[in-house]
C-alpha cells in the first residue's frame, strides 16, 4: 500500500535507519510538559477524587486468616444497617461458583468463599451511602471460619506433608502455571565439565524476601450504568482492556462501554493487582446493577498490601570461572512464592556464558500473588548481580573488568553482537564500555575502588564501592492505533486513548507529532485520558513510547500528506470551485516547517498551516450559529495509523544492544549497621532520549525506587498467625529524600535501541536493577556477603559478628 | 413588636439594636452570643470565609476534598505517614487526614488551590524542572515547600531536604524538588511575592 510508509520497519530485529539528521522537536530539553502545570497546581483529576451524583462506596471484606474457608456467613445485621444499600455475597447467584478471566490469562474467583492468604478480599461487598457505614457494615458480618494450616516459605511448602495452601486448586503446592516456568531443567552447554575445567568454582545462597506496596493513589474505580450502557472510571493501566474484560464478565456489547482513565496515582504495574481491580470493577458493575446507583469500589492502605513483586525467591548458585575473569559456567536452582519467572534470562542476553542450567521451581504459599512489578526482570537482574559480584571478588579482581570480559549474548561474545548490528543497521558501539567509561569518571571509580574491606574512613565508617550492569529492556511488543486530527485554526489533536502513568508521555507524544508534521510542539495537544475509542499500546513492559512513537509517526506522516493534497487541490463548493493555497503545485514541491507551509524552492512563498485548513467560504466567521452548521467546506485533516511492534517480548535472535551500568559509593556504620549512601551514579543507553528530562526521571525514579528495596522494603508475616504485620507506609518504608546523598545521571546515546530514531525504553529499567545494587557495595565495604535483601542494619551487624 | 431596648445579660447594659448588643458581648464578655447550631464552625480557606456544619469524625482533609472540592489535597497513606494532604494552618504546614475538622474553627488554611492562584513561583519551577511522574503527591510537597519558604525565605539544600523527608513520592522525583525549591527561593528574594 503506497501509504504505508515503506521506512517504518517491520521486522523487530531491524534498526529504524530513517532517523532524521536534525531534530527540531524531539531530544530538545526545556518542552513544557502537558501534565506540568495541572499535576503541580492541584488540578489533575484522579479517579479516587471523583464523585458522582446519588454515588455509593462499595468494601470487600477481608480474610483475617492465611488460610481459611467460609463455612457459614450471616450478613443480616449489615444489610439492615441504615444508609447500606446492597451486601453481595459469594454464594448470590451472579458470582458464586463463577471464575473469570483478566488481561493477563490469569483465571480467577469473580469472589471466593475462601482465602489463601491474610487480608484476600473475599466472601462479601458492601454498597453504602458512605464510605464508612460500609465499613462499619462489614464488622456486622458473621462469618464461621474453617481455618486451615498455612505455609509461608517455598522450599517448605514443597517438602512433603506440608500444609496445602490453595487446597481448591490443587493436591501440591507446585505452581507451573503461566507466567510461572515449569519445573524442568534449562540447559545450554555443559555446567559439569565446565566446572572441571574452571580455575575457580565457588558456591552460594541467596534470598530476596517478598517486596511490593507500590501505588500512591488507593485502589478505586466507579461503575455507572445509563441503561444498557456502562460507564467506567479507572485507576488502572489498562482502560481499553476493561471493555474486553467487562464485555466478558457481564456481557455488555464492548461498543456500549465508555471508560474514562483519569491520572493515575503512580501504576508500576503488578499484574495481580491489574486482576483484582478489573474483578473489583466488574463486582462493583453488579452492585450497581443492583442498586441503580453508581458504585465507588474503595481499598484502604492496609487493604493495598496484597501483591508482591516476581522476585520473592531463593536461589542456590554454583559458579565457574577462570582468572582472567571469563565466567565459564554457572547452575542455578531457585524457589520461587507464588509466581516464578525465568531466573537465568539476564546471564543469557547479557552474557557470553557459554554453559548455564537453570531449575526454577514455583512453590505455593499462604501470601499474596507475586508477579511483574516494575518488574519481571528482577529475577534475572537478582541472578546476574550476584553471580558478577562473587565472581569479582573471588578472583580479586575489578568487577568492571569482569563485566567487560564477559559481555556478549547468548553464550558469545561481543565480536558476534557487533556483526549481528552490522547485519540489522545498527551503528557499531560498544554500549557497555561507553557506560562503564562514563560511570567511572562520574564517580571516581579508579581512584575510590578498594579490595573489600580495605578502607576504613577516618569516622570509623567502613567504605565501599559498588556496581551492577545489565541491557536495557524494552520488550518491544504490543500494537496501537492513533489519529491526528487537524481543527480548523490549525491546531493538531492526537485521536486516541491511553491511560497516564506519570512518565511525560503525551509530551513526546505531541513532539513525535510536531517533528514529523513540522508544527511547533505547542500546536499539538494530547487528551489521552478521553475515551475515543482507538488504542494505544498500554504503558507496559517499558515499551510504549516505542510502539506508540511508530504508530504516531505513521499516522503524522500520512497527515503531513494529507496536508500538502489540500494545500495543492481545488476545493469543489456546489456553486463555484475555491483556488487551492499553492495553485499549480504538488505536494511533493513543499515542506512544513514551524507550523507553516513553503516552497521548497522559494520558501519566500509562505502560509500558515490555519489559512489552509480552514473553511474556504469564510463561514465560520458569520456568527457561532452558523458556524455550527455549515462546519466545514472541506474534509478535514485526519489520517490514522496502525502498527504492531514485534510479536511478544523478545523475538528470537533479536538481541538487546543497549547496556546500562549503575555506580554508588556508601559508608557503612559498623557500630549501627546503617548503611549511608554518598552517591549514585547512574549511566543509561537509551538509545536516542526523545525527552532527555522523562529519562533522567526514571534515572533518579527507578533508583529511589530500587534503593528503597535495596536498603528496606519487606514485608514481614507473624510466622505464628500468617498475618501480615507491616500492611502500611510507616513500617513498610519507601525512600525518602534523605536516603541518598547524590545521584549523577548520564544519557548515553548510541542509537542501538530497535525504537524510532534507535530509541529504547527506561521505566522499569533503573528501579529492576537498583535493587540490587547495594550487595556488591556492602562487600566491598565489609569484607562479608549479606545476600538476604533487603539489607537491613540488623543483617549488618549479623554479618559483622555483632548481632 | 419590634423591641426599643437590648438588656446585656452579663453586665445589664442596655442597647439600641441587637446588632450592637451582639457586638458589645463579643467584644467585653468574649462570648458568641447568638446560637450556633452543633458542629457549625467558620474557617478561612484560601482567604475566602466558610461557614459549614461537620460531623465530628470528619477529618479536616475529608472537609477539604470531599465536601468542599478542594482535590489538590490528596491522601494516600491514610495515617500520617505521606506527607500529601498537607495543607497550611496559621502558617503551619499540618497533615489534614490527621486533623479533625471541628478542630478547625476561626483557623486559616492554605492549600494548594490558593498557592496556586497566587502564582507562587514554585508552581513554574516544579513544572520547569520535572518535579512530577504520576504527580499524585506533588500537591503536598509543594504546600510543605510553600511553608518552609514563608518561614525561612533562603533555605540551604540540607534545610530542604530536611522539611520534604515526610513526604513520599514512589516515583521518585526527590532530586527535581530539591532544585525547583532553590530555584523558587531565589525568584523570591528577587521579585518578592
Amino acid at each position: 500500500m503506497a501509504e504505508d510508509f515503506k521506512e517504518m520497519p517491520n521486522n523487530p530485529l531491524e534498526h529504524d535507519k530513517y532517523a532524521p539528521k536534525e531534530f527540531k522537536v524531539l531530544g530538545r530539553r526545556g518542552i513544557t510538559r502537558i501534565d506540568g502545570y495541572k499535576k503541580a497546581a492541584g488540578k489533575a483529576i484522579y479517579t479516587r477524587d471523583i464523585q458522582l451524583p446519588g454515588m455509593l462506596y462499595a468494601k470487600f471484606l477481608t480474610s483475617p486468616y492465611p488460610n481459611a474457608r467460609i463455612s457459614k456467613m450471616d450478613t443480616s445485621k449489615a444489610e439492615n444497617l441504615p444508609g447500606v444499600r446492597a451486601v453481595l455475597r459469594y454464594d448470590d447467584p451472579e458470582v458464586f461458583g463463577r471464575r473469570v478471566v483478566t488481561t493477563y490469562g490469569g483465571c480467577e474467583d469473580m469472589l471466593a468463599g475462601y482465602a489463601y492468604f491474610e487480608g484476600q478480599q473475599i466472601g462479601a461487598v458492601v454498597a453504602a451511602d458512605t464510605e464508612q457505614i460500609a465499613r462499619e457494615a462489614l464488622k456486622l458480618i458473621d462469618v464461621e471460619w474453617d481455618v486451615r494450616p498455612f505455609v509461608l516459605d517455598p522450599e517448605g511448602a514443597l517438602r512433603s506433608g506440608a500444609p496445602l495452601a490453595r487446597p481448591e486448586w490443587a493436591d501440591n503446592n507446585l505452581n507451573e502455571v503461566p507466567p510461572s516456568p515449569l519445573s524442568e531443567v534449562f540447559r545450554i552447554g555443559n555446567v559439569e565439565a565446565a566446572f572441571e575445567q574452571a580455575d575457580k568454582v565457588i558456591e552460594f545462597k541467596a534470598v530476596r524476601r517478598y517486596h511490593g506496596g507500590a501505588d500512591t493513589e488507593l485502589p478505586c474505580g466507579i461503575v455507572r450504568w445509563e441503561g444498557d450502557c456502562l460507564e467506567l472510571w479507572l485507576h488502572h493501566q489498562h482502560p481499553y482492556e476493561h471493555k474486553w474484560t467487562m464485555h466478558k464478565y457481564l456481557g455488555v456489547p464492548m461498543n456500549k462501554i465508555k471508560v474514562n482513565a483519569p491520572y493515575n496515582g503512580g501504576m508500576y504495574g503488578g499484574w495481580n493487582w491489574i486482576a483484582y481491580s478489573q474483578i473489583a470493577t466488574g463486582i462493583t458493575a453488579i452492585l450497581a446493577k443492583r442498586t441503580a446507583r453508581p458504585v465507588k469500589w474503595v481499598f484502604d492502605r492496609r487493604e493495598d498490601f496484597v501483591f508482591g513483586s516476581a522476585d520473592a525467591m531463593v536461589t542456590y548458585f554454583k559458579v565457574g570461572a577462570n582468572k582472567d575473569g571469563t565466567i565459564s559456567s554457572v547452575k542455578l536452582k531457585s524457589f520461587y512464592e507464588n509466581t516464578g519467572f525465568w531466573a537465568e534470562t539476564h546471564l543469557l542476553e547479557n552474557t557470553r556464558i557459554p554453559n548455564i542450567e537453570a531449575e526454577n521451581v514455583t512453590a505455593r504459599v499462604n501470601k499474596g500473588p507475586t508477579i511483574a512489578l516494575r518488574c519481571e526482570q528482577l529475577p534475572g537482574c537478582f541472578v546476574m548481580a550476584h553471580v558478577f559480584n562473587h565472581v569479582a571478588a573471588e578472583l580479586d579482581m575489578d568487577p568492571t573488568e569482569v563485566a567487560l570480559k564477559n559481555d556478549g549474548a547468548e553464550g558469545k561474545d561481543i565480536n558476534y553482537l557487533n556483526k549481528f548490528k552490522r547485519k540489522h543497521g545498527f551503528p557499531l558501539r560498544d554500549s557497555l564500555r561507553e557506560c562503564i567509561e562514563a560511570g567511572k569518571k562520574a564517580i571516581g571509580w579508579d581512584k575510590k575502588w578498594h579490595p573489600a574491606g580495605a578502607k576504613e574512613l577516618p569516622n570509623g565508617k567502613m567504605h565501599g564501592m559498588g556496581f551492577i550492569w545489565s541491557h536495557e529492556w524494552d520488550d518491544n511488543r504490543g500494537a496501537g492505533v492513533a489519529g491526528v486530527f487537524i481543527q480548523q485554526d490549525g491546531s493538531a489533536n492526537i485521536v486516541a486513548f491511553r491511560t497516564d502513568i506519570g512518565v511525560n508521555a503525551e509530551t513526546t507524544y505531541c513532539q513525535v507529532v510536531a517533528e514529523e508534521l513540522g508544527m511547533k510542539f505547542e500546536d499539538v495537544f494530547f487528551r489521552q485520558q478521553d475515551d475515543v475509542y482507538l488504542p494505544l499500546m498500554t504503558p507496559d513492559g517499558s515499551c510504549n513510547l516505542t510502539t506508540n512513537s511508530y504508530v504516531l509517526r505513521k499516522a503524522a506522516r500520512k497527515a503531513k500528506r494529507r496536508l500538502l493534497e489540500l494545500a495543492t487541490t481545488e476545493v469543489h463548493l456546489i456553486e463555484r470551485n475555491i483556488a487551492p493555497a499553492f495553485p499549480g503545485m504538488q505536494p511533493e514541491d513543499l515542506e512544513v516547517k514551524g507550523s507553516e507551509i513553503f516552497v521548497k524552492s522559494d520558501p519566500s512563498k509562505r502560509k500558515k498551516i490555519a489559512e489552509v485548513v480552514k473553511d474556504m467560504d469564510g463561514s465560520m466567521n458569520w456568527g457561532l450559529e452558523y458556524a455550527a452548521i455549515q462546519c466545514t467546506t472541506h474534509a478535514p485533516v485526519f489520517a490514522w495509523a496502525y502498527h504492531r511492534q514485534g510479536r511478544y517480548g523478545t523475538e528470537p535472535g533479536r538481541h538487546r544492544l543497549c547496556r546500562q551500568a549503575h555506580f554508588c559509593e556508601i559508608e557503612v556504620d559498623t557500630e549501627t549497621g546503617k548503611i549511608e549512601i554518598k552517591k549514585i551514579v547512574n549511566v543509561n543507553d537509551v538509545g536516542k532520549a526523545l525527552s532527555p528530562e522523562a529519562v533522567e526521571g526514571q534515572q533518579y525514579g527507578g533508583t529511589y525506587m530500587g534503593i528503597g528495596r535495596n536498603l528496606n522494603e519487606e514485608y514481614v508475616w507473624d510466622p505464628c498467625s500468617g498475618v501480615l504485620l507491616n500492611g502500611n507506609l510507616l513500617e513498610y518504608k519507601w525512600a525518602t529524600m534523605l536516603d541518598i546523598g547524590e545521584i549523577e545521571t548520564i544519557i548515553v546515546e548510541t542509537g542501538m535501541g530497535y525504537g524510532p530514531y534507535g530509541t529504547v525504553g527506561i521505566g522499569e529499567d533503573v528501579a529492576t536493577i537498583t535493587t540490587y545494587l547495594l550487595e556488591s557495595a556492602v562487600f566491598n565495604a565489609i569484607g562479608k556477603w549479606i545476600d538476604d535483601g533487603p539489607i537491613t542494619p540488623d543483617k549488618v551487624l549479623k554479618a559483622l559478628g555483632k548481632a | 413588636m419590634e423591641q426599643d431596648k437590648y438588656l446585656c445579660p452579663y453586665c445589664l447594659i442596655t442597647f439600641e439594636s441587637i446588632q450592637d448588643l451582639r457586638r458589645h458581648i463579643v467584644a467585653e464578655h468574649k462570648t458568641e452570643p447568638l446560637p450556633v447550631s452543633e458542629g457549625q464552625i467558620k474557617l478561612t480557606i484560601n482567604g475566602e470565609d466558610y461557614q459549614i456544619r461537620v460531623e465530628p469524625e470528619w477529618t479536616l482533609y475529608y472537609l477539604l476534598h470531599d465536601k468542599l472540592g478542594f482535590t489538590g489535597t490528596k491522601m494516600f497513606c491514610d495515617r500520617g505517614a505521606c506527607g500529601s494532604c498537607t495543607v497550611i494552618m496559621d502558617g503551619r504546614p499540618i497533615l489534614s487526614c490527621m486533623t479533625l475538622a471541628i478542630e478547625c474553627d476561626g483557623k486559616h488554611i492554605e492549600t494548594i488551590e490558593g498557592i496556586a492562584k497566587k502564582e507562587h513561583p514554585l508552581i513554574e519551577e516544579y513544572v520547569k524542572y520535572h518535579c512530577m511522574q504520576c504527580g499524585y503527591c506533588t500537591p503536598g510537597f509543594i504546600v510543605t515547600a510553600k511553608a518552609l519558604l514563608d518561614r525561612n525565605p533562603k533555605p540551604t539544600e540540607e534545610e530542604v531536604k530536611e522539611a520534604l523527608a515526610g513526604n513520599l513520592c514512589r516515583c521518585g522525583t526527590y532530586p527535581q524538588h530539591l532544585k525547583a525549591v532553590l530555584v523558587a527561593s531565589q525568584k523570591l528574594a528577587k521579585h518578592g511575592r
